[in-house]
Formats: structure tokens, C-alpha cells, sequence
């Protein structure tokens, strides 16, 4: 057996040592975490025993038989099935089906307490998908809980709405759910914005009237929820740039403030200050600014700043670097950003750190159409990356080369291919790398005169 | 091939899959036991499966001082090793591979903070949990940028439930402790 697996059965006496038996299954401790003698725990500690998958299918088909009878007999209580309703989820996790629960999930949700409500609810969202039939039954459920008084309800049935809600049924929630933009508690207004922005997905038209309403998200006082408004906001600027173009200002001025320091510290990750939110705004900015000379020249400024800024050793900074470099590069051009981007992407290339390297090569390939000197200067790192240990690095490399073939370097390049081919056994890789090869034999058919 | 096809035939399929969304995450073992799964795409079981278990298979082989990231179909998968758990997460191929790396570090960071120097068994044992805290963080699969204490906070409030009612039935708290390999949280790379 593997060491793993021994350090973890020779913890469990100790789990159980330390178990009351007066506190009943599933004592609670620390952060109520569960003991090990629960129901859950011993299955867990069964199944871990066994030393073949044919045994585990028996246990597990025992298991969700009595779990069928449980969850059936008209007198299981709710604790009860929330406890069993875990269980489902375990073993759905292990690849068997026990969709005999799916519904008992739906009116976990419906009649639970708090507790056993949001384990209702989780079983919904893992079991369930868009196009369940039962998923319309939920729907009653999330509407009552979006009318609670108890907030943490209203919360579960936002977050489930985020998350899966069949699409014929949002004219049911959508008012509730407006109404929730204006909370006093941002929590609830931040996780209305996230349900709007799952709606937008999955039915765009219905939403429509409403896009006033993210602008007054996008300027709430709570960066938490003016950063899920950038979600929506992202999407919509995606499908149709020009129609947004005068928000470009707000954009710059909210990423100002960010790179500034103006948000509570509470928002920083490695004293870096809302890193997620910033690359939202990198992005958004980046899809703005494309073939727009005017827009572009309103962003200069902060993208410069955001380079500067980005110094701290951290991988956090190195991703924002990243999406800056990229914004740098797909906006309308202006030569000392670009200087500045190109010195970026030479720092990754040159990194001993192997994911940074990865960056580079990848930030290269990228700028290689704009900016084809810079793969020139790094010559020598990227000839070195081509024997790399790594075969992603090798990959990177190759997809690199790939795009500044010529007359001169194309029969080296494609040697360099047909020998990765040799060496990889991933399907999907071999047809892309004999597609591009293919695609240069035509370009230069003298290749296969030698 | 055909599979690849159909997998990229499901996702065309999904009304309006938003740019650069994460598509899963899956825990594992060493051992490729699955310890968690969360997809933000819809797939059938089946496809899911075949997924969990080529993917598993291909990450379980890399070696360790390799780069974190994986082409795997038309797929990006970042993934990293805390201890004897694998975390594992699929973004589409031109998406920005350090963020995704540095998701699944603050994924870890909270389970940290909730469990107190969380380890493997706490994950495997209060799974439910883990989903409740990836579900608060990563909200429909887009990362929620919000301040330290809120994302636990709702997770908290709810527990603190628990304790009161347990402590009622109870007169008695249960300490806990785990003996095992704890997940190594480094505070920088």
C-alpha cells in the first residue's frame, strides 16, 4: 500500500481517540469540521481499505442501495438525508451514478434548514445540469429564498442561480433579482451582479432592458461588486467594442486608482492591489483600444503606470505584466510602450524560472507579427529552448518558430518539427504540429528535394 | 480525433461561452483518487469521465521540475502539487496561464485559513466544505475579487450555526487533531 494511504489509516485511530462518544456522528471541531467516525468517515476509511476497484463497486453498490432505501423511507429526517445526500456526492465523485437522489437534493434545498440547505443546494448544482428536467423544480425553491429575511439564504440562492438555472425560467427570478443591485449589504448586490451576468450568457435578450443597471454596479462604492460588474461588462465589450467606447475613460480611472494603492488594503493579494480586478481592466482596455488610435490614447498613461508598478517578485505581478504586454501590443501602437513591452517579454524569456520562460515564448509568439526583430534578438534562448527537458517548452518553441519561417531557416525548422514528432505520443499535438508542417511544404516545396 | 471533435462540437453548442472562462477543476492524489471536481462547461458524465481519467494520467507523468502548464487537446491545464494533492484546472488555450496558476494559490490560501493548515484528509473528509469555499471564490467560475474576510465569512456564518446547535445537543466541543502531511502553503514562488 502506499505510503499516502498508510499515513492516512494510521492517523484514523488517533480521529478516533479523540472522538466524544456523547456529541453522536459527526462531532464537531475546529471550523465543524467532520470526525472520522461519521457515516461519511467510515465509508471514506472502507474504501480506502479495499485493494481492488471490483471490490470498491460492491461496496459502493451496497452502499447506494441502503442510501436508496434512506433516502426513500417517509421517515428519514432532513439531517439525516443531508448526511446521505454527501454521500451521494462522494460517490458520484468516485464515477457512480445514484441518480435515484437527484430529486431528494431538490427537496433537501426546498425544506432544510440552513445547513441542510446549502448541502441541498450543492448537490443541485454537482448533480444537475442546464437542461435537467428536474431543474425546474428548483425554481420555486431559489424564488422563496430570494424573498427570505435571512440573508444567508437569499446568498445560496444566488449563488445557485449563478451557477445553473434553466433558461425558460428567468422571467420568474429576474425582478427579485434587480431588486437585489440596490441591497444594503454588497455581498448580496455583488452576487446579484454575478447571477445577471449568468443570465447574459445564457440568454443575452432578456437582459437587455437592464444595462443601465450595470453601470450603476460598475460605479458602486464596493470594488468587490464593481469587479463582478467587469465580467458582464468584459462579454458585452467583447461582441461590440464601438458600443462602449465612452466608458473607456471610467476604465482608465478605476485601473488608476487600483495600480494607486486607493483600495483597502483588505483587497490585496501579496500586496499586490486587486491583481484579478486589474487584469479585468487590462483586458477590457485592450479590446477598446484595438485599430483606435483616440481610444488609445487615453490609456498610455495607466498602462505605463501598471508596468512600473508591477515590480514586486511575485508571479501575481508577473501575470499582470503579462495581460499589460499583451494590451500593449493589441491596441493602436505607440513606440516607448512597446520598447517597454518588448524589454518584458525579453526579462520572461530570459528567466531560469521554466513557467516564466514558458510566458516569454508564448508573449512571443503573440508580437511576433508586429515586432519580428525581437524574436531575432532572442535567438540564441530560443535555439536553446528547442532541446529543452520540457516537451511543452519544445512545443512553445516550435509553435514560435513556426511563425517566422523563411526561405532561409524553413527546412531546420521543419527537421526540428518531424523530430518532436518522432518523440510525442499526444494525438491532438501530432496532428496540429503535421498540419503546420504540411502547410509549410507547400509554401516551400523545394524542402523535400534534400 | 472524434472525441476531440466532440468535445469542441459540446462547447460550440453552449449558448455563449464567455472568453477566457475557466472550463473545470478537478483535486486529486498521488494515486489519482479524485478528491474534488467542479465543471463550469456542460458535459455529459460520460465525457467527463474520460476526461478525469486521461488527464489524470497525463498530469501524474510530468516530472516534477517541468514547467505548470499542459497543452492537453485543445486545452490549456495548469495544475500544481500542494503535498499529496494535485490541483488541476482547464482554461482555454489562449488565456493567461500565471492567473490561473495563482487561482488555484489563493484556492489553497483559503482552505488554508478556513481548516487551519489544511491537509489532504481535511479536504477529503469535509469535501463539502472545499465546495462551498471554491464556490464563494470562484463564483460561476469567474474569480470574485473581494476583500479577504468575505469570502469566508459566508462559509463562517453558517458554521457558527452548526456550532451553537451542536453545542446545545452536546455541552461539549470535540478537538481534532490530525496527524498527517500537511499541504505546504509557500508564501512565494
Amino acid at each position: 500500500m502506499s505510503d499516502v494511504v498508510e499515513r492516512t489509516l494510521s492517523a484514523l485511530p488517533g480521529l478516533l481517540g479523540q472522538h466524544d462518544p456523547g456529541a453522536g456522528p459527526g462531532g464537531a471541531g475546529g471550523p465543524g469540521r467532520v470526525s472520522a467516525s461519521s457515516r461519511l468517515g467510515s465509508l471514506i476509511r472502507s474504501i480506502t481499505a479495499l485493494t481492488s476497484k471490483h471490490e470498491e463497486e460492491k461496496l459502493i453498490q451496497q452502499e447506494l442501495t441502503s442510501l436508496k432505501a434512506t433516502v426513500s423511507a417517509p421517515t428519514t429526517t432532513l439531517r439525516l438525508m443531508k448526511e446521505c445526500m454527501v454521500r451521494l456526492i462522494y460517490c458520484e465523485m468516485l464515477g457512480y451514478e445514484s441518480s435515484f437522489g437527484y430529486i431528494h437534493a431538490i427537496k433537501l434545498a426546498q425544506q432544510g434548514n440552513l445547513l441542510e440547505k446549502r448541502v441541498g443546494y450543492l448537490a443541485v448544482s454537482l448533480f444537475l445540469h442546464e437542461n435537467h428536467e428536474l431543474l425546474l423544480l428548483l425554481v420555486n425553491t431559489v424564488v422563496k429564498d430570494l424573498q427570505s429575511t435571512n440573508l444567508v439564504e437569499v446568498c445560496m440562492a444566488l449563488t445557485v442561480v449563478s451557477q445553473i438555472f434553466p433558461r425558460e425560467m428567468i422571467p420568474a427570478v429576474l425582478p427579485l433579482i434587480e431588486d437585489k443591485l440596490q441591497h444594503s449589504k454588497e455581498i448580496i448586490r455583488r452576487k446579484a451582479v454575478q447571477a445577471l451576468y449568468k443570465f447574459y450568457l445564457i440568454a443575452p435578450n432578456q437582459v437587455q432592458h437592464i444595462h443601465d443597471k450595470f453601470r450603476k454596479a460598475l460605479c458602486d462604492r464596493d470594488a468587490g461588486v464593481m469587479a463582478a460588474s467587469l465580467h458582464i461588462y468584459l462579454q458585452m465589450i467583447k461582441e461590440n467594442s464601438s458600443g462602449y467606447k465612452d466608458l473607456t475613460g471610467s476604465f482608465v480611472t478605476i485601473l488608476k486608482q487600483v495600480v494607486g494603492g486607493k483600495l483597502s488594503a483588505d483587497f490585496n493579494y501579496h500586496s499586490v492591489p486587486a491583481p484579478w480586478l486589474q487584469i479585468q481592466l487590462l483586458r477590457i482596455l485592450g479590446l477598446l483600444g484595438k485599430d483606435d488610435p483616440r481610444t488609445s490614447e487615453l490609456m498610455y498613461d495607466v498602462l505605463d503606470e501598471s508596468l512600473r508598478r508591477a515590480e514586486i517578485n511575485h508571479n501575481i505581478t508577473y501575470a499582470i505584466l503579462f495581460e499589460c504586454v499583451q494590451t500593449i501590443y493589441t491596441i493602436y501602437p505607440k513606440s516607448e510602450l512597446l520598447e517597454k513591452a518588448a524589454k518584458c517579454i525579453g526579462k520572461f524569456v530570459l528567466s531560469p524560472k521554466i513557467n516564466l520562460k514558458y510566458l516569454g515564448l508564448k508573449a512571443l509568439t503573440y508580437v511576433i507579427q508586429q515586432d519580428p526583430n525581437l524574436a531575432l534578438q532572442h535567438q540564441m534562448t530560443i535555439i536553446e529552448c528547442l532541446d529543452h527537458p520540457d516537451p511543452i517548452i519544445k512545443r512553445e518553441t516550435l509553435e514560435l518558430l513556426y511563425r517566422i519561417t523563411n526561405g532561409q531557416n524553413v527546412t531546420v525548422i521543419v527537421q526540428k518539427m518531424l523530430d518532436y514528432l518522432k518523440e510525442s505520443q499526444e494525438e491532438y499535438a501530432i496532428i496540429s504540429l503535421v498540419g503546420k508542417i504540411a502547410e509549410l511544404a507547400e509554401k516551400y516545396p523545394f524542402i523535400f528535394l534534400n | 480525433l472524434f472525441e476531440t471533435l466532440r468535445l469542441r462540437l459540446t462547447l460550440f453548442f453552449f449558448p455563449l461561452l464567455p472568453i477566457q472562462q475557466m472550463q473545470f477543476m478537478l483535486l486529486f492524489s498521488r494515486q489519482g483518487k479524485l478528491r474534488l471536481q467542479k465543471w463550469y462547461v456542460p458535459l455529459s458524465d460520460k465525457e467527463k469521465k474520460k476526461i478525469t481519467r486521461e488527464l489524470v494520467q497525463t498530469v501524474l507523468a510530468r516530472k516534477p521540475k517541468m514547467c505548470s502548464f499542459l497543452e492537453w487537446r485543445d486545452l490549456k491545464i495548469v495544475y500544481k502539487r500542494y503535498a499529496s494533492l494535485y490541483f488541476c484546472c482547464a482554461i482555454e488555450d489562449q488565456d493567461n496561464e500565471l492567473i490561473t496558476l495563482e487561482i488555484i494559490h489563493r484556492y489553497v490560501e483559503l482552505l488554508d485559513k478556513y481548516f487551519g493548515s489544511v491537509c489532504e484528509l481535511d479536504i477529503i473528509f469535509n469535501f463539502e466544505k472545499a465546495y462551498f469555499i471554491l464556490d464563494e471564490f470562484l463564483l460561476g467560475g469567474e474569480v470574485q475579487e473581494t476583500s479577504k474576510k468575505n469570502v469566508l465569512k459566508a462559509i463562517e456564518q453558517a458554521d457558527l450555526l452548526q456550532e451553537v446547535s451542536k453545542s446545545n445537543f452536546s455541552g461539549r466541543s470535540v478537538s481534532m487533531v490530525v496527524v498527517t502531511q500537511k499541504l505546504h502553503v509557500p508564501l512565494s514562488f
